[in-house]
């Protein structure tokens, strides 16, 4: 427990910076995410989003600062870095579902941290797990008659469904989403973002990038990236046009020390 | 929105085991390592782990005596040379035979199709002989020359080559042909037109792999006697002068490396299908560069001929060859039933070690940061490693007969397999969604080896499994070339009845071992379709 007397935050960055092209860069990042929290990151194209979701899932090392998860930097160990990643769940914008496989191996593809090569060889040979896997279906709003299914055979609203079912199944703590409403027509956008807002309670944690300022309503905190800086960390009803034209226009930043 | 949900059906499928996923489908062939492990101890006599040792040991002290030096460039350079001018002379009749065994320039050119289904049943016999046995069939009617070598590569090459380019135009879309047609244009030209720049890439790209195929070739028969490096080889090994015998080895490796990667590069600067995507189809960008360089290999080729002293003309002047008496009663008694099946045999436990044996290798150094430079390595002497040399190695430690046979050739085809996977593997990791699947999983904690056999085995295993299918059919052609090891199938007696001039037993032996290779090609192309269909 830190000395606040608040909870170890599940997601923590200090002073992350990654260098790179303006669209890959951050610059001095720090942010702080605790359990129950719901986030959204907001920021224009290039502004550094899918950088920063890249360091807190550990796919991308800052080359200076720290991420910490549950209070500890990335295990040394492969054995126990691969437990901590297992607790941060990934909602990725292609989704990346096995498409050679049935809808139940790929929600069981989430255990694969848990499971030792006996039972991953058997995933591919047998059902396993119906009832967990009917319950996370039932979760997302899906018919767990589907599970036999190719995943090739959904439509593009159920794989969006059970990318976000495989997320639950892997059980993590920390719910990472990198524009998983992008290219969706507004109503399902809608129906996914409550989706998502729903299962990010106590002890799970919610960041997600959005490119729609319009959305925002149901999170908790907004921040808000511009050129690699995070430049805001607001309510979202403080969120209004004249802070989205700063976020999005082309003009000349207010925020007096994002570089140039 | 009101979800729709009904109750799982308990059980809902009627048998435990449903049919293995992709991924396990790329392992299910290496369950054949099972069996093997149980026979493996009876066949080690145990005598040589020494000389292994020595063998590995001196990898690192190759001989550089210069005389030896000397000796082993001369020996690369007549490989080299044959290999260069048994291709070439393969791609140019293969070329040929291509356009002439297509049913789309017959039925452009005559309304009919049947010269191209007679021209691809003629080539079908060429194809299905091995080059060794070209090659030895040569040795025995002119003689030992530099063109008996070219000739033995050239002759199954340009069957293989006209098997493909007639196929790649055969499935190339017609309408742009139709519509010049239609246009009132003649039939040479629309079809030059509509056809020549569509069949470019994937001609060539298949051509390029052909010259690796014909290096390796090359060395092969110069291990038999027919020149080159590949006899220094044999030699040095027989003799266990293993210093000398790497000199040649790291030399032929370094040459096999730089064309291999060289013709990599030259793919992607031409816009040419990788090997695994043959069947893919796009014009490629720099079709004059091409052309052009194809045109500054003619005097290459001239040079290369004249060095190693390539005399078409001396092919026609035969040896006295012995007279013919057939004794068809003997050839009759002879095992044909043993010898087919332990043939079919071989292929089986060879193909199944190679296709089954690269992935499992790549699940098994998948956490190394080093490991895929260590199997890159291995692969590559094994694709260089010609399946006797393995075959007379293994022999150092295992008895003679099936399995060792099948060892030799696995390795050899797990350098052909492995390389491809790894390359598969590798351009599947590049793009906008590098790495897909493989990179979410690890992300969410799974370990190196899962993630690859989930995330990246998946997309690969039918197309891997499709080249596995054709592999298979090349395994059944090379089992000639460990007949030497006494591997009992229909190459051991082959070779015998060569050297012992039992003209009637070989005509025979060949006409089933023809017959034996087209049920396989015909079997492997059904597989592949399968595959690559579902």
């Amino acid at each position: 427990m830190p000395p606040s007397g608040l909870p170890t935050p599940l997601l923590e960055l200090r002073e992350v910076t990654v260098p790179g092209r303006a669209a890959d860069r951050l610059a001095g990042v720090s942010l702080q995410l605790r359990s129950g929290e719901r986030v959204a990151l907001l920021g224009a194209s290039g502004a550094g989003k899918s950088t920063l979701l890249a360091v807190a899932n550990g796919l991308v090392a800052p080359a200076s600062g720290a991420v910490l998860w549950e209070g500890a930097p990335p295990a040394r160990s492969r054995r126990l870095r691969q437990r901590q990643r297992a607790r941060i769940g990934t909602l990725w914008q292609d989704l990346r579902l096995i498409e050679e496989l049935t809808v139940q191996q790929n929600l069981n593809a989430a255990r694969l941290a848990e499971w030792g090569w006996p039972k991953a060889l058997l995933n591919l040979l047998q059902p396993l797990d119906t009832a967990a896997n009917s319950a996370v279906l039932r979760e997302v709003d899906l018919d767990p008659a589907l599970l036999p299914q190719s995943v090739t055979a959904l439509s593009g609203g159920q794989r969006q469904r059970l990318a976000i079912a495989r997320l639950l199944r892997q059980q993590p703590t920390l719910l990472l989403a990198d524009e998983p409403l992008a290219h969706l027509d507004p109503r399902l956008a809608a129906e996914l973002l409550a989706l998502l807002l729903r299962q990010a309670t106590a002890p799970r944690a919610l960041l997600l990038s959005l490119h729609r300022p319009d959305l925002v309503g149901g999170f908790d905190r907004v921040l808000a990236l511009r050129a690699g800086r995070l430049v805001l960390d607001t309510p979202p009803a403080a969120v209004d046009p004249a802070l989205i034209q700063a976020l999005y226009g082309a003009g000349p930043s207010p925020w007096p020390d994002e570089p140039r | 929105m009101t979800p729709v949900v009904t109750a799982p059906r308990p059980g809902h499928c009627p048998w435990p085991f449903q049919p293995p996923a992709a991924p396990l489908l790329m392992l299910l062939p290496a369950l054949v390592l099972l069996p093997l492990a149980a026979l493996l101890p009876g066949l080690v006599h145990g005598g040589g782990w020494e000389l292994i040792g020595q063998f590995a040991a001196a990898a690192l002290t190759p001989s550089l005596d210069p005389v030896l030096l000397g000796a082993a460039f001369t020996g690369l350079g007549v490989t080299v040379g044959i290999a260069l001018l048994g291709w070439a002379l393969s791609l140019a009749l293969g070329l040929v035979g291509g356009v002439l065994s297509s049913r789309t320039i017959w039925r452009t050119l005559l309304a009919e199709a049947w010269p191209a289904e007679l021209i691809r049943r003629f080539l079908a016999v060429p194809r299905s002989i091995h080059e060794l046995l070209w090659g030895l069939l040569f040795l025995q009617l002119v003689g030992l020359q530099p063109a008996v070598a070219v000739l033995a590569i050239a002759i199954p090459y340009a069957a293989l080559v006209a098997r493909v380019v007639g196929d790649l135009l055969d499935a190339l879309p017609t309408a742009p042909l139709d519509a010049l047609r239609n246009a009132g244009a003649g039939a040479p030209g629309a079809l030059l037109t509509a056809l020549g720049p569509a069949l470019l890439p994937g001609a060539f790209s298949y051509g390029g792999y052909r010259l690796e195929c014909a290096l390796r070739s090359a060395t092969l028969l110069g291990v038999f006697g027919l020149g080159g490096l590949g006899t220094e080889l044999r030699l040095t090994l027989q003799s266990l002068q293993f210093h000398e015998l790497w000199t040649g080895l790291w030399l032929l490796l370094a040459v096999m490396l730089l064309l291999e990667g060289s013709l990599r590069l030259l793919r992607r600067r031409w816009g040419m299908p990788g090997r695994f995507g043959l069947d893919a189809r796009g014009v490629g960008r720099s079709g004059r560069e091409l052309l052009l360089a194809l045109l500054a290999l003619l005097p290459v080729l001239v040079l290369v001929a004249r060095a190693l002293g390539v005399n078409p003309a001396s092919l026609l002047v035969w040896q006295a060859l012995p007279p013919f008496l057939p004794n068809w009663p003997v050839v009759l008694a002879l095992p044909w039933g043993s010898m087919v099946g332990t043939t079919v045999l071989l292929t089986l436990l060879a193909a199944a070690l190679a296709v089954g044996g690269a992935p499992l290798l790549l699940l098994f150094v998948a956490p190394w940061p080093w490991g895929r430079l260590l199997l890159q390595g291995l692969w590559a002497l094994g694709r260089l490693w010609p399946p006797p040399l393995t075959a007379l190695l293994l022999l150092f430690v295992l008895k003679p007969g099936l399995v060792t046979a099948a060892l030799a050739l696995a390795f050899h085809n797990l350098g052909v397999l492995g390389r491809l996977l790894l390359e598969a593997a590798d351009s599947a990791a590049e793009g906008p969604a590098a790495g897909g699947a493989e990179l979410a999983l690890r992300c969410a904690g799974c370990g190196p080896r899962l993630a690859l056999l989930y995330g990246r085995f998946s997309g690969l295993a039918r197309s891997y499994l499709a080249y596995g299918a054709y592999r298979a059919d090349v395994i059944l052609r090379e089992t000639v070339v460990v007949g030497l090891v006494g591997a009992a199938g229909l190459g051991t007696l082959l070779l015998e009845a060569l050297s012992s001039f039992a003209v009637d037993q070989l005509l025979a032996l060949v006409a089933v071992y023809a017959a034996l290779t087209l049920v396989g090609e015909d079997l492997s192309d059904r597989a592949r379709r399968r595959l690559l269909a579902s």
